[in-house]
Parts: C-alpha cells; structure tokens; sequence
C-alpha cells in the first residue's frame, strides 16, 4: 500500500484561476463547502454540492490530485458504509460518504492551490499574531514531509514482514500502531528540533515586522466570494425550507 | 573469494530500469550479478539511486522495466512480505520502525510474522538480546535507547528473522568508533554464515578498508563495479561523484609527488605505518 495519497494535500505551483485567487476567498470556500455539507443528510442535494465543486476542480488543474485524495478514503468509506449500513440505512451511508467527499475535496483544493506563505500573509492580514500565523503556515509546510516520513516507516516496517491489510476490524486497527507511533514520535521530535532551529535564529524578538510582498484582495476575488455568499445564501435556504422543496430531492434508496 | 565457473548469481538484476511517478527516472538499465556470500558497497552521490536500487530487492518498489532474479527466480510478483524473508533492510533511521512497548517486543513483533511456535519466537528473541548484548535493556522502552543502542535494535529486529540477504543503508552514520566495531564483528560474523550483504555508505575509509566489492553509482547507473581498491583509487570515476578519494590514497599519490616508488605496496593501513616506520628507520640509522 502507497500512502502516495497524503501527497494529495501538497500544493504545486501553477497557473490556474483557482491558484491566482486570494487565500483568503479560498479559505472562505472550504468553510462555505464544509458548512453546505454538515447541512444536509439526503444523497442528493450533497450530490449537487459534490458535482458544484467540479468545475472548480478542472479549473484549477488539479485533477489528477484531487482524485488521489478521494481514493486515499477508500478504508474510511468502507468503514462508513459497514456501520451506516448496519445501524441506521445505506442511504444514510452514501449521504456520509458524499458528505466525506466535499469536506475533504473542499479542503484538498485549498492546500493543493494555496502557497503557505502567502496562507501565513493572509492570516496576518485577518489580525491573527504573526507568531500563529506562522505555525499555522508552518504545519501546513510540512504536510508533504509528514507524507514522506509515513511512506518511510511503512516501507521499514513491511521489510520486517509486517503487512497493512489483515483480517479484522480489531487486527486492522490494531495493526495501525507499528506506523503511528513512529510517526507521532517522529512528529513531536521534528516540532522541538523546529521550535530551537526558531528560537536560536531569534524568532519573535521584534514585533513591528515588515513584510517582503503583501496580498491584496483583486476583482476576481470578490467575484469570488460573492459566488459563494450567493451558493451559501441558497443552500442554507434550500435548508430551511426543505419541507416545501419538490419530492425528489428527498429521494433515498429503498434499503 | 574462489568461485566456481558456473556459480549463478544470488541476485540477478537485467535492465532494470525505474521512473518515479513525478517522472524523475532513478534506475536506468542497471545490470548487476551478486552471488552467495559476497559483501557489496553500493557508493554514490546522494540520488544516484542507491537507496531506489535496494528497494526494488524486497519488492517496496517495483521496476517499470527489466526484471529481478533471486535465486534463479523472477521476483516481479512476490509480495513484500514473501521478499522480506529473504531480503532485510535496516534502514538509516532506527526510529521509523521502533514502535514496541519493550526491546524485547520489538524483536517479537519481527519475528512474529514469520509463522514460528511461541516457544522458538521466544527462543530466537533471548539468542538475538544476547548477540546484540541487548539483554540489558530487554523490558526498556526502545524510544529511551541511545542513538546506537536504537540502530543496534533495528538491525537486530531485521538480522532475528534470519534472511539470505541482508542490506543496511549507511550502517555507519552517526556511530562512535565502539559502535563501528560492533557493527564490524556483527557483518564479519554474518559472513561466516554464508550471508550476502550489501551496504550503502558513504564512508570511503570504511569501504576501502573492509569491502571487497564496490558498486559506484551517478545519476541511476552504475559506472563503476569491481574491486573496492580498484575502484576508489581510481581518480577519474571519484570526481564522477561526491566522494573524494581514501586516505591512503591520497598519501601514495602525495609520496609520488615526492618522487618515492614503494607507492604499489601500499593497500592498507598497515602497509602505511610500515612504510613509514622503515622510512623513518633508514633516514635515522643514515644519521
């Protein structure tokens, strides 16, 4: 097994609409995308939200990411569909599923299109403190790292004969371990190797910081983040007046 | 080290070739014969492919071109797990593998997929503690382990489920000279028991002085492959990499500079102290 698809969260310079908007108007849309999800529990108006996303998607020329992302889900919708199919119905396990896709498509498109030092400019700009910022720009820099440490230990773990997939829900959890604990470890390790790297190159000793560029909010942006006031105005209305909404948005399966 | 005429190859790599799905091409046509027995240096600037040219031995990369004998048999299509019985890997950082609650465990967990009784994973697990003078520490975490300590116990969760062959990606890094030593003995006594063994390093004192066979590698080919000597002293394919020649040999050529002609008996650190005792013995009995 690859765990390629943590790959899916690493952004790639390029020229696209989606790379050239602010990151605050595609933060704005990953919140828009995330609360439209959490909305509703039928198939299909998430169905609808899902497919709205892909013209975003091809415009933003991360296709072939954006499908690694969603395949890399395959073990949590697996585990979706079992327990929403045997608690509650499988209808309510595809609305999940859909749910998953947006959230998590939602926020692909954001890392995969957003340059983490323009994410940390964007944060100052929101009157977040510079040192936040930076950590959170920071976490976001070494998600690729993380990504290629976790293929790295996989890869010392399997040359001692352990193998991903084995039969059980408990083994299959239980067998996660020889790759998260590694990795934790590794994780915190790197945070305080990071944190003395910053302090002994005299990180936060002076407040009034200058910056070498700065962001600005540009026409497209705005065109931008009027599209999703209006889809967020819709779908919360969609929402609220769902009773009185045509019969076929309530469609479900019959299991 | 004699080998029969018709001795076929341990391993057998014909035109292996493998692209990384970003494009970067790692391996390029790499046609290479290892037999029973023999200790390899794989040498290289960092990406020549030799830590992608170890991976494709157990099966953690497949090659998009060519194909792999072990033992006269493709591998192409054996599992990881399958491979991993004949080919271990101890990776540079010990800690992307230790996990266990306790030294001890951790060899357990290793030999657990090995299908062996109960009693002789217990039995294989005191004989490795001992070997690896681990019994110290059996029920210590491995995370409270030194940096040595902790490469120790990866290597001897790997050298516990006893493969054919085994590899270490730069065994050395990191290790005091004790430590070296051990590690020495430990490749010396695996040796003796018919073990082929290959080391990536970029220790070129080390090389020279215990590897007979050196591999050297730029750019996913291999450009130079013979004796260890033969190769290092070699000044042309040195400035091919990132190394830079041995000691000795530096010292020989300095000796030529100086117009001294005994530069051909020197090989080893002991041939050097020699000659530089007689050296100093003849000037000081001309005085």
């Amino acid at each position: 097994m690859s765990l390629e698809f943590l790959n899916a969260f690493k952004f790639m310079k390029k020229k696209s609409f989606l790379h050239n908007l602010d990151p605050r108007a595609k933060l704005l849309f990953s919140i828009v995308y995330t609360i439209s999800a959490l909305l509703f529990t039928q198939i299909l108006p998430l169905f609808f939200i899902f497919l709205s996303l892909i013209p975003l998607i091809l415009l933003g020329k991360i296709f072939r990411q954006w499908v690694k992302s969603i395949r890399g889900l395959s073990f949590l919708v697996l585990f979706i569909i079992i327990l929403n199919t045997l608690f509650i119905s499988l209808s309510f396990a595809l609305a999940m599923i859909l749910r998953i896709y947006i959230m998590v498509s939602a926020f692909s498109i954001f890392f995969l299109t957003v340059d983490p030092n323009d994410l940390a400019l964007s944060l100052i700009s929101m009157k977040l403190p510079y040192e936040f910022a930076f950590s959170f720009s920071l976490a976001f820099r070494f998600v690729p790292t993380i990504a290629t440490e976790a293929q790295n230990i996989l890869d010392a773990q399997q040359s001692r004969g352990y193998e991903m997939q084995k039969k059980g829900l408990i083994n299959q959890i239980k067998n996660l371990f020889p790759l998260l604990i590694p990795l934790i470890i590794s994780s915190i390790k790197r945070a305080f190797n990071v944190a003395e790297a910053l302090e002994s190159r005299a990180f936060g000793s002076r407040k009034d910081r200058t910056y070498y560029y700065t962001i600005k909010y540009s026409f497209k942006d705005f065109v931008f983040t009027l599209y999703l006031l209006v889809f967020l105005v819709f779908v919360i209305f969609i929402r609220v007046q769902f009773n009185s909404m045509p019969d076929f948005l309530m469609w479900s399966l019959p299991v | 080290m004699i080998r029969m005429a018709r001795e076929i190859p341990l391993i057998m790599m014909k035109e292996i070739g493998y692209t990384y799905p970003n494009g970067t091409r790692a391996l390029k046509n790499i046609n290479l014969n290892i037999f029973t027995g023999e200790l390899i240096g794989i040498m290289g600037r960092n990406g020549a492919g030799k830590t992608s040219l170890i991976r494709t031995l157990n099966g953690l990369i497949r090659p998009t071109s060519g194909n792999i004998y072990i033992k006269n048999e493709n591998i192409n299509s054996k599992s990881i797990a399958t491979l991993s019985k004949i080919v271990g890997i101890i990776f540079q950082n010990p800690f992307h593998q230790l996990f266990a609650n306790s030294v001890e465990e951790e060899i357990n967990f290793s030999l657990r997929s090995l299908n062996l009784s109960k009693e002789e994973i217990q039995k294989r697990t005191d004989q490795t503690l001992l070997e690896f003078d681990l019994e110290k520490y059996r029920k210590r975490s491995p995370l409270n382990l030194s940096g040595g300590e902790s490469k120790k116990l990866a290597a001897a969760s790997i050298i516990c489920r006893d493969p054919q062959i085994l590899i270490f990606d730069e065994p050395t890094l990191g290790q005091d000279a004790k430590e070296i030593e051990f590690f020495i003995n430990l490749i010396n006594n695996e040796r003796k028991k018919r073990k082929t063994i290959i080391l990536i390093t970029h220790n070129i004192e080390f090389a020279y002085e215990y590897i007979p066979r050196t591999i050297l590698m730029t750019e996913g080919q291999i450009i130079a492959d013979g004796s260890t000597k033969e190769v290092l002293n070699n000044e042309f394919l040195i400035g091919q990499t990132s190394l830079i020649l041995p000691q000795i040999c530096q010292f020989y050529l300095a000796l030529q500079e100086l117009g001294l002609q005994e530069i051909n008996k020197i090989s080893s650190k002991n041939d050097m102290t020699d000659y530089l005792r007689n050296l100093i013995k003849n000037k000081s009995s001309k005085i």
